[in-house]
């Protein structure tokens, strides 16, 4: 058998199929989203080339700007709501034990599971300011004005929310096995030690977790990047482009604005914005993996 | 040797995976349309059958022709989705050989879509706008057949309504559709409340501080997708200013939108907004939550086109509200030229057969039957659908609805209409900007000025 898998052929046609997807799905796209981001092509008709010209558009186009700016603030958003609780989620969990361990494992998860188009629907039935839960519910206290939680201030929030509700059982899940794979009697000493709940987390749990939170923020700030359906189904970027993402936006562009040169321009600084965000969070971890 | 037969086996799996996953594009193809015809119509799948068994006079001995249609209008048991889909199996009832399947998506999924067959090849007859915002750039591709107009001389169609569909001269498609804007309103409500019909825009102010005060939405309003709130915009300039369309045109072709008439429209649609003409979050509802405010009853009016008037037919509405469903068009502004008989009106959806289309022969075939005095406009007509863009005055069956008469009464009493809305004059990427930019400008996020420079930004 190991000689089998030393003949070349056999590494030739096994290697072969992965490489056709990579070169004909990936980088023959990306190659063609090159050439059509310098061109002013419709996506009807010919293409005409433009040279940079798409590209010093982008640079002075403000709902570009916003687009990357609601990004960053749903991967903060991300980082510094959605982990922290996903993190003691799955600590509490952990310590859950037994029937319940499991069954709240599965009612956290839930959501992830749902279709994003009924998460999008659910959620603005939710946030309907004339028939939604959140205005009743709030009646019950007694407040009986209208609120528009998809208004130009509020809707990056209630888009935030949703977005954190909905990825939330899948960081929880990772944190959940991280936890899982630590060895317990790390705490059975602590606990010889008379280590409380509070220490253990932070003095063990925490510390050990260091990879998995590592790859989670990465995961957590690409996603903030990629953002598109939900938002699309939710606000299409709007009130105006309040809740406006770079993906959504790219969309726009192409397919509304019938500017689909325009929009593989924006496909492309995407991308490099996301390999150079990709490269700095490696080079942060590593580095702090050779301090440690 | 064994180890030979097992990579030499390895090696066959490997090209048999890679022939399966390229497969043959016409048999992919095939499947596809079977899919296609499966899953997005079933009422076409239910009526070839019928047609299939019922008429045997048909001529089931020529070639079988299959019709892709590609169509805009989802809901088939419906309004004009209805209209179509009888006229669609009454054509393959009448021509056996004939099987037409359909595709349909709602407007925005559609015209999205309809970019992606623009790339890959066409269906052989598809909805399509007589607007420059979606008609230019598809002309200027060349994707769709030249239609010939001595063909139509005596279709009936009204004076005009094919200009929208031309181009150099030639025709490209055909309209479906007179579309009317207008307040549609719960008469039972406003009579049970006191409330009379407003004929100027303060009095429809003040009427929706009363709305307001009783609890209801005084407008339900589409704001979610831009353009009910541009043709708004354009319903208020044509009261402002009267006929706007040089305006516009200028406008566009310049880049400049400092014409007064724009910034006064704007600013009363903003200062209509601020004082809650409109549901709360009304820039963030979509089409079907705006109209069910106003079919559940909290909604005392709804801004939509005629194309909706079918909603006093429609059974899932509640019978009190749908019988007592009645319009008045915008009212008059302080100060403007427009008369209340000068109304928000043009000629905007149709169909077309496309350049490449196989069978381009029965497209157009087709399209021609479609177009027959006594389909489109008559069934249009009888679904209480609006008004068609053919004479549709020999169809009147006395049965009409109350608020079909009354639409009939205010188009024959037009003293103009104002043509193409302005989102729709421009090229898709000023539509794509007003459309997005007049949420912004409507919530006053931005102001009038930065509106207007903003959408004369997107024409250069």
């Amino acid at each position: 058998m190991k000689r089998l898998y030393s003949n070349k052929l056999v590494i030739f046609s096994l290697v072969i199929p992965g490489i056709l997807v990579f070169v004909f799905a990936i980088l023959a796209p990306i190659a063609l989203s090159v050439y059509y981001g310098f061109t002013d092509y419709s996506g009807m008709g010919k293409a005409t080339f433009i040279g940079m010209d798409n590209y010093k558009q982008l640079m002075m186009d403000q709902v570009f700007h916003k687009s990357l700016l609601n990004s960053l603030f749903l991967a903060i958003g991300f980082i510094v709501i959605q982990h922290p609780i996903a993190i003691i989620v799955a600590a509490v969990l952990d310590k859950l034990q037994g029937k319940a361990e499991g069954i709240f494992r599965c009612i956290y998860f839930i959501p992830n599971v749902i279709s994003v188009a009924v998460i999008a629907y659910l959620w603005k039935f939710v946030y309907n300011p004339d028939f939604g839960l959140l205005n009743n519910f709030l009646k019950m206290f007694g407040y009986t004005g209208k609120i528009n939680w998809f208004s130009t201030d509020l809707a990056i929030w209630s888009v935030l929310i949703v977005l954190i509700w909905h990825g939330f059982g899948w960081g929880m899940l990772i944190y959940y096995t991280g936890i899982k794979n630590i060895d317990p009697v790390l705490y059975e000493a602590a606990s010889i030690d008379g280590a409380n709940g509070k220490t253990t987390f932070l003095q063990i749990t925490l510390p050990l977790m260091k990879p998995v939170i590592q790859i989670n923020v990465t995961m957590a700030i690409i996603s903030a990047l990629k953002q598109m359906e939900t938002v699309y189904l939710l606000t299409n970027g709007g009130p105006g482009n309040s809740t406006q993402f770079a993906a959504n936006y790219l969309y726009k562009q192409a397919f509304k604005a019938f500017k689909y040169g325009y929009g593989n321009s924006i496909g492309i600084v995407f991308i490099i914005i996301c390999l150079i965000v990709t490269v700095c969070l490696n080079k942060l971890f590593a580095d702090k993996k050779e301090v440690a | 040797m064994k180890r030979k037969i097992v990579s030499l086996l390895l090696v066959t799996a490997m090209l048999a995976l890679g022939v399966m996953g390229c497969g043959s594009k016409s048999k992919d193809k095939a499947d596809n349309n079977k899919a296609v015809a499966n899953t997005e119509n079933t009422a076409d799948t239910a009526s070839s059958d019928d047609a299939t068994k019922e008429d045997a006079t048909a001529d089931i001995t020529a070639e079988p022709v299959t019709l892709k249609l590609f169509s805009n209008l989802p809901d088939r048991k419906n309004g004009q989705g209805l209209v179509e889909q009888t006229i669609i199996d009454e054509y393959m009832k009448e021509n056996q050989n004939v099987k037409i399947e359909v595709e349909a998506l709602d407007e925005e999924a559609y015209k999205t879509k309809f970019k992606a067959y623009a790339m890959d090849g066409m269906p052989d007859v598809v909805s399509i706008w007589g607007q420059p915002s979606f008609l230019d750039e598809v002309l200027d591709a060349g994707i769709l057949a030249e239609l010939s107009e001595a063909d139509y001389a005596d279709y009936g169609f009204v004076s005009g309504s094919l200009e929208g569909f031309k181009k150099d001269g030639k025709l490209y498609g055909l309209p479906r559709n007179t579309d009317v804007m207008f307040f549609y309103y719960n008469q039972k409500m406003f009579e049970d409340n006191g409330w009379s019909v407003p004929q100027t825009y303060d009095e429809l102010l003040a009427l929706a501080d009363k709305i307001n005060g009783a609890g209801l939405t005084p407008v339900a309003m589409d704001g979610g997708d831009g353009w009910p709130m541009a043709i708004y915009l354009t319903d208020l300039m044509v009261k402002i200013n009267g006929d706007c369309s040089q305006i516009v045109s200028d406008a566009i072709a310049n880049g400049d939108f400092s014409d007064p008439v724009f910034t006064k429209a704007t600013q009363i649609l903003a200062d209509s907004a601020k004082a809650g003409l409109f549901q709360t979050g009304y820039d963030s509802q979509d089409y079907g939550t705006a109209m069910n405010l106003f079919t559940n009853g909290q909604a005392a009016m709804f801004y939509m086109g005629s194309w909706e008037a079918s909603m006093a037919l429609n059974a899932d509405i509640p019978e009190e509200i749908r019988n007592n469903i009645r319009v008045f068009t915008m009212p008059t502004v302080a100060e403007g030229v427009g008369k209340n008989t000068d109304i928000a009106a043009w000629n905007g959806g149709g169909y077309a057969v496309s350049a490449d289309s196989e069978v381009k022969e029965e497209a157009i075939k087709f399209l021609n039957y479609m177009y027959q005095p006594d389909k489109l406009s008559k069934y249009g007509w009888v679904n209480g659908v609006g008004m068609s863009a053919q004479d549709q005055s020999a169809y009147m069956t006395g049965n009409e609805t109350e608020l079909q008469l009354q639409i009939l009464d205010i188009v024959n009493k037009a003293t103009s209409v104002s043509g193409t809305p302005v989102n729709d004059c421009g090229p898709s990427t000023f539509k794509a900007s007003i459309e997005s930019e007049i949420q912004s400008v409507s919530n006053g996020s931005i102001s009038v000025e930065d509106f207007l420079a903003s959408i004369g930004k997107a024409c250069k």
